[in-house]
């Protein structure tokens, strides 16, 4: 079954790189370039998984997870966060904001696709 | 990904440029903290990207810059002239980089090391704190030890509210290296007050890394804090390197769930402390090799006699316990059915491990002739393909080792006489041009066979006959039969090679072969047809008789068909296999031709109104049997039938069943050959 997966990250070779593999797996992609970006799609709009950076101009990952999960339709939808860091400090600060995984850059895209069954319902 | 790649280079080449624009507002602006964090996001950006689409060089280079400016971010470094120098020097150096292909890579690579270098001198001289970047340079280089970690994972309660899977999380840590995992019960309430929304379960898990404690951690950082975690390191060697300690270890975790911790503890210290004597054992071993022979801990050598009579009492306590369970089955005794469940649980297991002490599957030696056949097809400029068939079939390993020489010799003597010397000789007797050489193993009736065949030029046995007379083996005037001429290649100092070659045909052939199975109680023949190829085959009784086989009926009387002979099962009704012309059946839309049993074997009683065929591959045929009814699969323990009954080739022995009675054990080749020669003609 496919899912409806925004994808937030400022770069667009990495947005088209993880949409592609996404798409392929027969997930529906919606991209957005940048916190801000993000949130107007989430307007009215059904997502089953969001998977977001965690630098970004605007408004950075955890500032843009603590945002999503004060709007009462996505207190519990799953936030995975696809980034380059991978310092613990940084996962238990995106824990405490809301975030339901991780994935180091750079990924394999079996891994990013099971890591996404793991959480995706 | 290559059009991926592209795409990265145009996007690196703008954030290059961002970069450099930003470096330039900085120099204005040193404290601008603004600036600072947008020049990291900028080199974030590129170290991300470069990682996923394989520009090895920016990936490096970049993680190292950015140390710098996350140093600037959190106020450990000022922004200096020279920082700024070296960051506009490295826009120009990273534009370079991002044209990074094979060819200039070792040339980017060098350029790369020296830039490094001089960051590392920036990082270093401002906060001598660092002296770990080498190490983030050289990773590879950091050896780490694997050790051994106890976790204890309790999920709350409501811990697939949020859709979460313990058995995720479980495999996230097997994948972080060898893991023994055991469920913990305790928290499972009775049936009824199961709420099935929530998680009751807990693991234990013992896990050997090399990762670290943190990565561990890493795993359940995202699992919510109301599930208890505990994660304790063990022992600074890896416990599960040997399977006794393996063992030993998960039957701890699943007998003390509570006080686990304090049991695996002490049990370490146990462990550790044969491990260092071993270790030492095998230091003092190797320092004075001349002792001999040691004796190591971990096997011991007992006499097959020995081992012979534990498969015998077990293959009874097999047939008693196959009748404990019928009558049980029989009585409905509540007390009595669960004892004998277990009974039949643990005899299962016992069987399994003795049988399994000695057995061990022929692909063992196979992979030692693939190495041979490869070496003397290049040595010999032939070219062969070995195939394999059969490996599965399990032997004696005492047989297999002793095996080993014969089978190579076999195998060089085709190698080297039976595959022609030249691809043209083969092509112009219509031959493929790469030669063939199959290895076959299986079991027929009480026998294991090996077969080497090769389709190379066979043996001409008017040469072997001049040859032996010429040796004065035999004397001209005597006749002899085709199988006796192809014996004198087993005499002692016979060899038909016109050249001795350094392969074979040294004279210490076929006799040594011959001597060397005959040794391990058994046979070998050589069947040949010139120009088509030869065929070795030994004959080698089991010597253990258990087989797998499909529990058939006819009328009152069970029969035990092997299963590695089954290939599928079919139902018909009576009429329509009586009908059958010639005895070919419809099976799959093809014409099969079957054996009816209940008439081969002369039954009197009417047949069941349905009848099933088990049918067989043979010789690249199917052929099918036709029985009553299966009744299922069953594992034989082969007795070795009378002297009434030697003359039925058919009958590989008998077993006995559950409710005592016996069961025959049928050969389906001798079986299908007897009945190939009387009646029809496979795959006329």
């Amino acid at each position: 079954m496919g899912k409806k997966i925004l994808i937030v990250d400022d770069s667009e070779s990495i947005r088209e790189v993880v949409s592609f593999t996404l798409e392929n797996a027969g997930h529906e992609v919606s991209k957005a370039f940048d916190g801000v970006d993000a949130l107007t799609y989430l307007d009215g709009k059904k997502y089953d998984l969001i998977i977001t950076d965690l630098h970004m101009p605007n408004l950075n990952g955890i500032e843009l997870i603590r945002k999503i999960r004060v709007i009462e339709e996505y207190k519990f939808i799953p936030i995975l966060f696809l980034t380059t860091e991978s310092q613990t400090a940084k996962k238990m600060e995106a824990k405490d904001a809301g975030a339901t995984g991780w994935i180091v850059k750079p990924f394999v895209p079996e891994k990013l696709l099971e890591a996404i069954n793991k959480v995706a319902r | 990904m290559e059009a991926f790649r592209e795409k990265f280079k145009e996007e690196a080449n703008e954030l290059i440029s961002d970069l450099e624009q930003l470096v330039l507002q900085l120099e204005g602006n040193k404290t601008d903290q603004s600036i600072v964090e947008q020049v990291f996001r900028v080199m974030h950006s590129l170290k991300g990207g470069s990682a996923m689409f394989g520009f090895t060089l920016i990936d490096q280079f970049t993680h190292l810059l950015e140390n710098i400016y996350d140093k600037i971010r959190a106020g450990e470094l000022q922004v200096t002239e020279d920082i700024l120098d070296i960051t506009l020097n490295a826009v120009d150096h990273l534009r370079r980089l991002i044209e990074e292909t094979d060819a200039n890579f070792a040339e980017l690579a060098a350029a790369n090391k020296k830039f490094i270098v001089r960051i590392e001198q920036v990082l270093n001289q401002n906060s001598p704190k660092i002296e770990n970047v080498r190490l983030i340079l050289d990773d590879e280089d950091v050896i780490r030890k694997t050790k051994t970690y106890f976790i204890s994972f309790d999920p709350s309660p409501d811990f697939f509210q949020d859709g979460s899977n313990p058995l995720f999380l479980l495999d996230d840590l097997c994948q972080l290296g060898e893991a023994v995992v055991v469920p913990k019960y305790s928290r499972i309430p009775k049936l009824n007050d199961i709420d099935p929304t929530e998680c009751y379960m807990g693991w234990n898990v013992i896990l050997t890394t090399a990762e670290g404690i943190n990565a561990i951690m890493d795993v359940f950082i995202f699992t919510n804090n109301r599930s208890k975690i505990e994660v304790q390191k063990l022992s600074d060697i890896n416990l599960l390197a040997d399977k006794s300690y393996r063992k030993i270890l998960a039957e701890t975790l699943a007998n003390k769930e509570s006080i686990v911790i304090e049991a695996l503890h002490s049990l370490t210290q146990d462990l550790e402390k044969i491990h260092s004597e071993n270790e030492t054992l095998i230091q003092r071993k190797s320092s004075a090799s001349g002792h001999g022979r040691d004796q190591t801990i971990s096997s011991i050598r007992v006499s097959s006699e020995k081992l012979d009579d534990l498969i015998n009492w077990v293959s009874e306590l097999v047939t008693i316990q196959a009748q404990l369970s019928l009558f049980a089955q029989q009585n409905h005794d509540a007390e009595l059915t669960p004892i004998s469940e277990e009974i039949e649980k643990i005899t299962r297991r016992l069987r399994d491990d003795v049988f399994s002490i000695r057995l061990i599957p022929a692909a063992n030696m196979v992979t030692r002739f693939q190495r041979l056949i490869r070496e003397l097809s290049q040595n010999l400029g032939k070219d062969v393909l070995f195939e394999t068939k059969g490996t599965e079939t399990e032997l004696d390993k005492n047989i297999i080792e002793m095996l080993v020489d014969p089978v190579m010799h076999i195998i060089r003597n085709s190698m080297d006489h039976g595959i022609e010397d030249t691809i043209d000789e083969r092509v112009a007797n219509g031959k493929p041009a790469t030669g063939k050489i199959l290895f076959n193993a299986y079991y027929s009736g009480t026998n294991v066979y090996i077969q080497i065949t090769d389709d190379g030029k066979g043996i001409d046995l008017a040469k072997i006959r001049r040859k032996a007379i010429e040796k004065g083996i035999i004397s001209p005037e005597v006749e002899l039969s085709r199988k006796e001429t192809l014996d004198l290649l087993f005499l002692p100092g016979f060899t038909t090679a016109q050249s001795i070659t350094n392969l074979s045909g040294r004279g210490v052939g076929m006799d040594v072969v011959k001597r060397k199975i005959s040794d391990l109680r058994g046979q070998v023949e050589i069947e040949t047809e010139l120009g088509k190829g030869s065929t070795v085959t030994i004959k080698l009784p089991l010597t253990l008789s258990i087989i797998d086989g499909l529990l058939v009926r006819i009328d009152d009387t069970h029969m035990v068909i092997p299963l590695n002979s089954v290939y599928k099962v079919y139902e018909y009704q009576h009429e329509k296999l009586e009908h059958a012309i010639n005895n070919l059946i419809l099976a799959d839309d093809e014409r099969v031709p079957a054996i009816n049993l209940r008439k081969h074997f002369n039954f009197e009683t009417p047949p069941p109104a349905i009848e099933r065929v088990v049918t067989m591959e043979y010789n690249d045929h199917y052929i099918g049997l036709t029985i009553d009814e299966i009744v299922g699969e069953y594992q034989a323990v082969l007795k070795p039938l009378g002297t009434m009954f030697k003359g039925q080739d058919f009958f590989s022995g008998a077993t006995i069943l559950g409710d005592g009675s016996v069961a025959l054990v049928l050969d389906p080749n001798k079986l299908v050959e007897q009945f190939a020669k009387n009646e029809i003609k496979i795959g006329g």
